[in-house]
């Protein structure tokens, strides 16, 4: 709370004068002479209870009218947003979130969670004096100076974008504003606290508190929890895409809200190049994943489009989109001895019938020669590559490539990324090395994007390689042994296979786990070629560089010219075509919870005010000087019912008879 | 008799009413009051059976010729009365609130009643007790002795704790014949000692009466300020808000009014509350009137 006139503060002192005046009035007592005082001693004695709280309520009730009163004249605000402190605010600092998922519109009004806390910051700024403004934004981090909270609702800055919010550098800016500062000024952050925007594991927070503890004012810190019931809302994004030769294969995802029930349509209209077609998508439940086909037309080399589900809660969040370039051949290398290894190696990596994918073997010496960085994936069956060869490999994993090795069949004490193979072991004899669990979410084996599992409980091994080292299992033989493991190295991914397909080692040559395994290793290698028309609001590709301008080519929506750089849409910078999707984590439903934000804001003694985004909470502050004058005739009437004599008195005397 | 206590124009007013005993009275000389024992007056009792050595000038001749039988007619026998007035005069009867002291009130009671008593041709004595002193005037039904009685009266200057109930028990002990007791106090005591030493006398067969005297402002306990209450028996002081406790005050000072007079009604004794703002003369008149046989109303 807040106090517009705070000299009438000091009357709040004129509330211990009733209680002087019964100190006075105990002192100027009155000696007398008495006879009964055993009646006295016992009616003393027995009053002490309830008589006395009485007595303490009604001297209560005189000490907070009369505060009450003084309170009143001193023009209170009332707000969880101000909590209770005292004095007047002379600057705020707003950080506002001005990220995708902040335009969903709260479940009771038309306006987003964004557009409702400008109004209610710009009320909360008038009933405060209109106090110095200023704004951080969480598109483009920088303050700025509001001449009026009147006009904030208008300006550029305050618009809704694509982007994320980033609140522990949100914060630090605060700080950093508020270095040169001696007034006394608070810091509101005005988020719907997804967590992905506040990064509370961050160890930026720490820098954050630290450089608030070392302002010379230190600001209060508020927190306007835009949390709370959502209108009804879906989304959709683009999770990849990739041509294959005439056709682009998108994998797409819809979201609905998590309140969402039952199976519903949905209307996807896919324009590509300006043609559109609409169809009808059956969401089973609250998430769909799938992929969609998009045929090109012929001879087309590069072009655009976007993916687009009708207006709903959130309009940031209805359209996808995607870019395409020239269609580039996938090559692998199978590195192996000649052999059956390598056979069904090269098979796997360009089954016939897919002009696409080609695949080419070298012996192990020659691989250091043939490592190029056009390749999609390597496929390595044989001791693993030192000197100049895992170089070369090394370099492959860094710029983005995939590598698979396969066990050499023998014993070999060469290492790759501190990693080696174990000798060569072999089951009991009638018995199998069986793969019994592997992860089906993530890793070459995981179900496909339709729920589909691979069948990768087939496989059956009778010999075997383990890797050895520090690398992240996906899946497992029955007595625990990893079969594939992963290594991560920059952009690039290793993966262990302990077994090979021969007929002496396993069934592997039996397609049902090579191909998928092999194909999905050659598609991730691939995905690097197209991922480069594909970005986010905000990621370092999406930047221009020296000598590039932004031009936005599609047409979707109203774009903000002012905003264009947090917007988005398909744009060319410079020579670069690229489709800006608004960050994944935007769609991410999962809400900061308050141990989080306490561990966050350690040490800030921060104010979180809950449900500010709902509309039908009227305004963060108000002028509560009539619910203290309510307070002052509640406080006297109180006084005056428990000043009220009793209705019955005991009656003293006995009737009188003789005995 | 010019003590301030003494209403001449109230006794002459009272004087044509008797003081009646309740109960028969032992005398050593005839009087107005009826004796456990046959005697000579002219109210009629009973016939018994003439018994040898009966004096013969008492038999009913007529009833011998009618029943030719001897019947001894007896009579009542007539005696006077011998009252004591036993006076508290603890420090609490000095209080004066809205009327005058409880003992000026008592002093005028036992005056105006020992006036009318020795009047009569009966007794009265005089017992005043605190805790400790406890002086008496023995009775007598000398016009003369008043003056000692009235004397005494006036000299008396409540103090201390009250000696009430010892010296209720001494009376009934020292008491030998059957006398008419006269209780003045506040009964500031304890209740139930209280109703034994009446017990105690009631025993010794004596017609007791009390006159519990309080003050109008004891009772209503009507104060408009905190005040310091200092006890005049034994100056234990206490600084209380009257408004926050008078609802408990009265509501003891009820259950004592309604103890003391429940131990007197067992005790056979005429009860009187009596505040000091009441009018002396209907007061007595009522009392006196009260006490008279039912023949004679």
């Amino acid at each position: 709370m807040l106090f517009l006139s705070p000299i009438f503060l000091w009357f709040l002192a004129a509330a211990a004068v009733p209680i002087v005046i019964h100190l006075i009035n105990r002192r100027r007592h009155k000696t007398i002479q008495w006879a009964a005082m055993q009646f006295l001693l016992k009616a003393a004695r027995e009053s002490r209870g309830k008589k006395k709280l009485r007595h303490i309520l009604i001297l209560t009730c005189r000490a907070l009218s009369i505060a009450a009163l003084a309170a009143a004249a001193a023009r209170p605000i009332a707000s969880g947003l101000l909590g209770w402190g005292g004095g007047s605010i002379e600057t705020v600092v707003l950080l506002l979130d001005r990220s995708a998922s902040m335009e969903i519109k709260p479940g009771d009004g038309l306006d987003s969670r964004r557009q409702i806390i400008i109004q209610k910051v710009r009320e909360a700024m008038a009933d405060l004096g209109n106090p110095r403004l200023v704004l951080i934004d969480s598109a483009s981090n920088n303050p700025q100076e509001i001449p009026s909270p009147e006009i904030l609702a208008d300006l550029s800055s305050t618009a809704g974008t694509d982007s994320a919010a980033d609140f522990p550098t949100l914060l630090n800016r605060a700080a950093e504003f508020l270095t040169s500062s001696t007034e006394r000024a608070e810091v509101w952050l005005a988020s719907d606290l997804q967590s992905s925007n506040w990064h509370h594991h961050d160890e930026r927070w720490d820098s954050a508190r630290a450089n608030l503890a070392a302002l010379p004012q230190k600001p209060a810190i508020r927190v306007l929890s835009l949390t709370g019931p959502t209108a009804t809302n879906a989304s959709v994004r683009v999770l990849g895409s990739r041509r294959t030769g005439d056709e682009l294969l998108l994998d797409l995802e819809v979201l609905r809200s998590r309140e969402a029930r039952g199976s519903t349509s949905v209307p996807l209209t896919t324009n590509l190049n300006g043609t559109r077609t609409t169809e009808n998508l059956t969401l089973p439940g609250q998430s769909l994943s799938f992929q969609k086909r998009v045929p090109l037309p012929s001879g087309s080399e590069t072009g655009h489009g976007w993916l687009s589900i009708p207006a709903d809660g959130n309009a940031r969040d209805n359209a996808a989109f995607f870019a395409y370039g020239p269609a580039r051949p996938a090559a692998s290398l199978v590195v192996a001895p000649a052999g059956e290894t390598a056979e069904y190696l090269a098979l796997a990596t360009a089954p016939p019938g897919y002009g696409n994918l080609s695949s080419f073997r070298v012996d192990p010496v020659q691989a250091a020669q043939a490592i190029t960085p056009d390749l999609a994936a390597i496929f390595w069956a044989a001791p693993l590559p030192t000197g100049a060869t895992a170089e070369a490999i090394q370099q492959f994993l860094t710029s983005g490539g995939q590598v698979l090795f396969l066990p050499p069949a023998t014993a070999s004490q060469n290492s790759f990324l501190d990693l080696k193979w174990a000798d060569p072991s072999e089951a009991p004899a009638g018995k199998f090395f069986i793969l019994s669990d592997w992860n089906h979410t993530d890793g070459p084996l995981r179900d496909s994007i339709d729920g589909t599992p691979v069948a990768a409980n087939r496989l059956k091994a009778i010999r075997r390689q383990i890797p050895l080292g520090d690398a992240t299992p996906l899946a497992r033989w029955e007595d625990g042994e990893p079969v594939i493991a992963r290594r991560i190295l920059d952009r690039g991914t290793a993966w262990f296979l302990g077994s090979i397909p021969d007929y002496t080692w396993s069934n592997l040559g039996d397609a049902d786990v090579l191909l998928p395994l092999v194909q999905r290793i050659v598609e991730a290698g691939t995905d690097r070629f197209d991922a480069s028309y594909l970005t986010t609001v905000g990621s370092d590709s999406a930047r221009l560089l020296p000598g590039e301008t932004r031009r936005r080519l599609d047409d979707f929506g109203t774009p903000d010219p002012a905003n264009t750089e947090y917007e988005s849409g398909i744009f060319r910078l410079g020579e670069r075509l690229l489709a800006i999707n608004r960050p994944p984590q935007e769609d991410s439903p999962e809400i900061l919870t308050r141990e989080q934000l306490n561990a966050a804001l350690d040490g800030t003694n921060f104010t979180l005010l809950d449900q500010a985004g709902q509309a039908n909470d009227p305004s963060l502050s108000r002028d509560v000087w009539r619910a203290f004058l309510v307070a002052v005739l509640f406080f006297l009437l109180a006084e005056t019912l428990l000043c009220l004599p009793k209705k019955s008195h005991p009656e003293v005397l006995p009737q009188k008879s003789p005995a | 008799m010019s003590h301030s206590f003494i209403d001449n124009d109230l006794l002459s007013r009272l004087g044509s009413l008797p003081i009646e005993s309740r109960l028969p009275m032992m005398g050593n000389v005839a009087g107005k009051h009826r004796s456990p024992h046959r005697g000579s007056s002219v109210e009629f009792a009973e016939y018994r059976k003439y018994v040898p050595g009966d004096d013969t000038r008492r038999l009913d001749w007529k009833a011998f010729a009618r029943s030719d039988r001897f019947y001894i007619k007896e009579f009542e026998a007539d005696t006077n009365l011998r009252a004591y007035f036993v006076v508290d005069a603890s420090g609490s009867m000095k209080f004066a609130g809205k009327g005058e002291a409880k003992i000026q009130v008592a002093r005028r009671i036992a005056a105006s009643l020992a006036y009318l008593l020795v009047n009569q041709g009966d007794a009265a004595g005089l017992s005043i007790c605190t805790d400790k002193l406890h002086l008496e005037v023995p009775p007598s039904r000398r016009a003369a002795h008043l003056e000692r009685f009235f004397s005494t009266l006036g000299k008396l200057e409540p103090s201390g704790e009250t000696g009430l109930l010892p010296a209720l028990h001494t009376i009934a002990e020292k008491i030998g014949q059957r006398a008419f007791i006269v209780i003045l106090s506040d009964l500031f005591t304890d209740p139930a000692a209280l109703g034994d030493a009446l017990q105690h006398l009631r025993y010794r067969k004596h017609d007791i009466s009390v006159f519990h005297l309080m003050d109008p402002q004891e009772i209503d306990f009507e104060f408009d300020r905190p005040h310091r209450f200092v006890d005049l028996e034994d100056g234990t002081a206490l600084v209380a808000e009257p408004n926050l406790i008078a609802d408990e005050y009265k509501t003891a000072l009820r259950d004592f009014l309604t103890t003391v007079r429940a131990k007197c009604h067992d005790a056979s004794a005429d009860y009187q509350l009596i505040t000091t703002d009441t009018p002396l003369e209907p007061l007595l008149r009522d009392f006196l009137t009260a006490r008279l046989p039912k023949s004679k109303h």
